[in-house]
């Protein structure tokens, strides 16, 4: 039927132009010059009926404002690797993002976001926590605005605390005490329980330790990981489980949720965990509702107790075609009444320090309300644009010690080599 | 009409494979021979520095020792026992169809899903594994069992596929041949080695290069498990680079580390096809 090699190039040729025809997007024809800015988030927790109302609000006030919430996978490992991968191909699909905190500064170093300095000016920044906002500066400009905040607390079994007349512990010995007191008495339960599988939450723990027994990882961009406050910290961590007892062995493969199970199920009379737990306790038919206590982490003696920093935080792409909209939407979402809504409807605590002193909220979740201290001392991870190579390093590093496969001296050594080999990384 | 039209045919389906496999692997070869630091806007030619540096890293031998170990246990494994199964299945019997149909389910379900289930069966203090034995092991979370426990996941999930393929070689076998050896008064070891196992060869063979290919690149299954740990003594290949590339953003020796495997895998199923077409001729 063809007869020709030169008709049979045409008609492929034909073709393809057929076939990538296909590929050309039509643009929607604009209305009134209304500009639309997509939003890229975590799923949220809770109603997001709330969320949409509160989107709605904005785009009132805002008429020349269309808002698109774009919901990606709810693991934050997933969603580190979309923006990863959009950001480095340069991809203007999405304005606004929600960040986990340990992010900003590796965004900021490749260049991916926007400075927010303007709607954050240094004398607009106190009315935050000063942790989130501390883990959001780069090279001295800010580049992201903290959403909501987050950081461990420890929770505890009220009930049986007073039964045997103690007070929360104060100091990680405290805690020792109590927890192989009451088990002494009422065998079957475990003392303290935390997160030990390699993974960053293991990081956040170790973390805790160690920054409330003076000791760090980084000091002015300097690797202090190799010295006596943090060998004796994670030697505590250690000695948890193998001498004095009071950990199970099987945190060395508890995440959150598998911790919160046990406590749920009144089997623990300690928990370190994130302030998330709280209202699954007291829900309805939970065997633990009305028994269960929150306070500061403990520390040891002498110094101040140090949860870790957790959160979210807001940025800009900067590859947005609509920046100038893009602030006048974080703006609203990190403002005191958006803060509000979503801390009365979705549960996520406000970074805006004022906010727990409002009426409201205190009526409405005094939990919430209590959780000020913890925020207000809560120690971000290091601030780097390295940190999730040195998390890397760290996680397999504590994972040896508390599966007893290294000393905590060897590991404090064999991390400190590694992070120092990042760190020339740049040069 | 010209003498070789079919070459035009195949035009498209070329360039389609081309741009979506063949581009993309030449791309990571590149990506290889490079210093590239996404955060740091570092992208520099090194040549074989990534390949140096991968001989001389121990987690790299780490995770290949894993790696290794993972797939020469779970597959050899799961060939014994979907063979067994496979065999007790070809046999009539009542409900048959529906034994089948039993079998597979481990198979069709995905595997995160059921990594967190055994995640949970794993648990020391209220998984059910622990209950059942009346044992108290921590099994993921010891260097010893935690690896172990992963090729159990494997084996369990995995062995329906095998038995599945091997049913099906076993029904081409000619039943004649059963019925002739039994007249012979062959015992039936001697007719399962000397008869049914040779015959299945060929089928082995592909179950073998499907089941190796996989297990060797093992990724998801041991990521929800253990996420590599306790201290990376459950940490692979696949699991290594995916740390390398996505989440610390070395793509220069992410990609060397997927390089390897991608070479791993190739030799191992040249090997195969050897031996396969060994088999035919």
């Amino acid at each position: 039927m063809i007869r020709s090699k030169g008709a049979q190039i045409l008609y492929l040729f034909l073709f393809s132009i057929l076939v990538l025809q296909g590929c050309n997007r039509e643009t929607p024809p604009v209305e009134n010059d209304q500009v639309t800015i997509v939003f890229k988030h975590g799923k949220l927790a809770g109603d997001p009926e709330a969320f949409e109302t509160l989107i709605e609000k904005f785009e009132e006030r805002n008429p020349d404002i269309k808002v698109k919430g774009e919901v990606l996978p709810s693991l934050s490992d997933e969603q580190h690797q979309f923006y990863v991968i959009n950001l480095e191909g340069k991809s203007s699909d999405f304005d606004v993002f929600a960040m986990d905190v340990i992010w900003v500064p590796e965004f900021a170093r490749a260049g991916w976001l926007r400075d927010v300095s303007n709607i954050l000016p240094t004398d607009k920044r106190a009315a935050f926590f000063k942790a989130p906002i501390e883990a959001a500066v780069f090279q001295g400009k800010i580049y992201a605005a903290p959403w909501y905040i987050d950081a461990g607390v420890l929770y505890y079994r009220k009930d049986l605390l007073e039964k045997y007349g103690f007070t929360p512990p104060g100091t990680w010995e405290d805690l020792v005490y109590i927890a192989s007191e009451i088990t002494r008495r009422e065998p079957g339960l475990y003392g303290f329980i935390w997160q030990g599988k390699q993974y960053e939450g293991l990081v956040c723990n170790a973390l805790e330790y160690m920054h409330s027994h003076g000791g760090d990882i980084l000091k002015d961009g300097r690797i202090v990981f190799d010295s006596i406050d943090n060998r004796q910290a994670l030697e505590f961590m250690e000695d948890l489980i193998y001498k004095y007892r009071v950990t199970p062995e099987l945190v060395t493969t508890a995440v959150e949720e598998t911790t919160r199970h046990i406590f749920g199920t009144g089997k623990a009379i300690f928990m370190r965990n994130w302030p998330y737990a709280w209202n699954i306790f007291e829900r309805d038919g939970s065997i633990v509702k009305g028994k269960v206590g929150v306070s500061l982490l403990p520390s040891f003696p002498g110094y101040q107790s140090s949860p870790t920093l957790g959160g979210w935080h807001l940025g800009i792409n900067k590859y947005s075609d609509h920046p100038k909209e893009a602030e006048r939407f974080i703006e609203f979402m990190t403002s005191y009444e958006a803060q509000k809504t979503l801390s009365l409807t979705v549960g996520y605590k406000p970074t805006r320090r004022k906010l727990y002193r409002d009426s409201d909220l205190i009526r409405a979740q005094p939990f919430t309300a209590k959780l000020y201290d913890a925020f207000e001392q809560a120690i971000p991870r290091p601030i780097t644009p390295y940190y999730m190579m040195i998390s890397q390093i760290l996680q397999p590093e504590f994972s040896a010690i508390i599966s007893r496969i290294r000393k905590p001296q060897e590991a404090l050594e064999s991390g400190s080599k590694q992070i120092e080999f990042i760190l020339q990384l740049e040069d | 009409m010209s003498r070789r039209p079919h070459v035009l045919f195949l035009a498209p389906a070329m360039a389609v494979l081309a741009a979506v496999t063949i581009y993309p692997i030449i791309y990571v070869l590149w990506l290889s021979l490079h210093r590239r630091l996404l955060i740091f806007n570092i992208s520099k030619f090194t040549g074989l520095d990534n390949y140096g540096f991968l001989l001389r890293d121990d987690r790299f031998w780490n995770a290949f020792y894993n790696t290794a170990y993972f797939t020469v246990l779970s597959v050899s494994l799961e060939l014994v026992l979907g063979i067994a199964i496979a065999v007790l299945l070809d046999r009539a019997f009542k409900g048959k169809g529906t034994m089948r149909s039993i079998v597979l389910i481990p198979w069709a379900i995905p595997t995160v899903v059921s990594a967190k289930m055994w995640e949970w069966m794993y648990n020391s203090d209220f998984g059910i594994l622990n209950y059942l034995l009346g044992a108290n092991i921590n099994w993921l979370g010891s260097p010893i069992w935690a690896i172990n426990a992963a090729v159990f996941m494997d084996v369990w999930k995995t062995t329906p596929f095998v038995a599945l393929l091997v049913m099906a070689g076993l029904e081409i076998i000619p039943r004649d041949l059963y019925n002739s050896a039994k007249v012979d008064g062959a015992s039936r070891w001697y007719i399962f080695t000397r008869i049914t196992l040779p015959l299945l060869k060929p089928v082995i063979l592909i179950v073998l290069i499907f089941r190796t290919l996989d297990a060797f690149r093992v990724f998801d299954a041991i990521y929800v498990l253990t996420g590599g740990g306790p201290a990376n003594t459950t940490e692979t290949l696949s699991i290594y680079a995916y740390n390398m590339l996505f989440q610390t953003l070395q793509f220069g020796y992410g990609s060397t580390i997927s390089v390897t495997v991608f070479f791993c895998v190739g030799i191992i199923t040249i090997l195969y096809v050897r031996l396969l077409r060994r088999e035919i001729e």
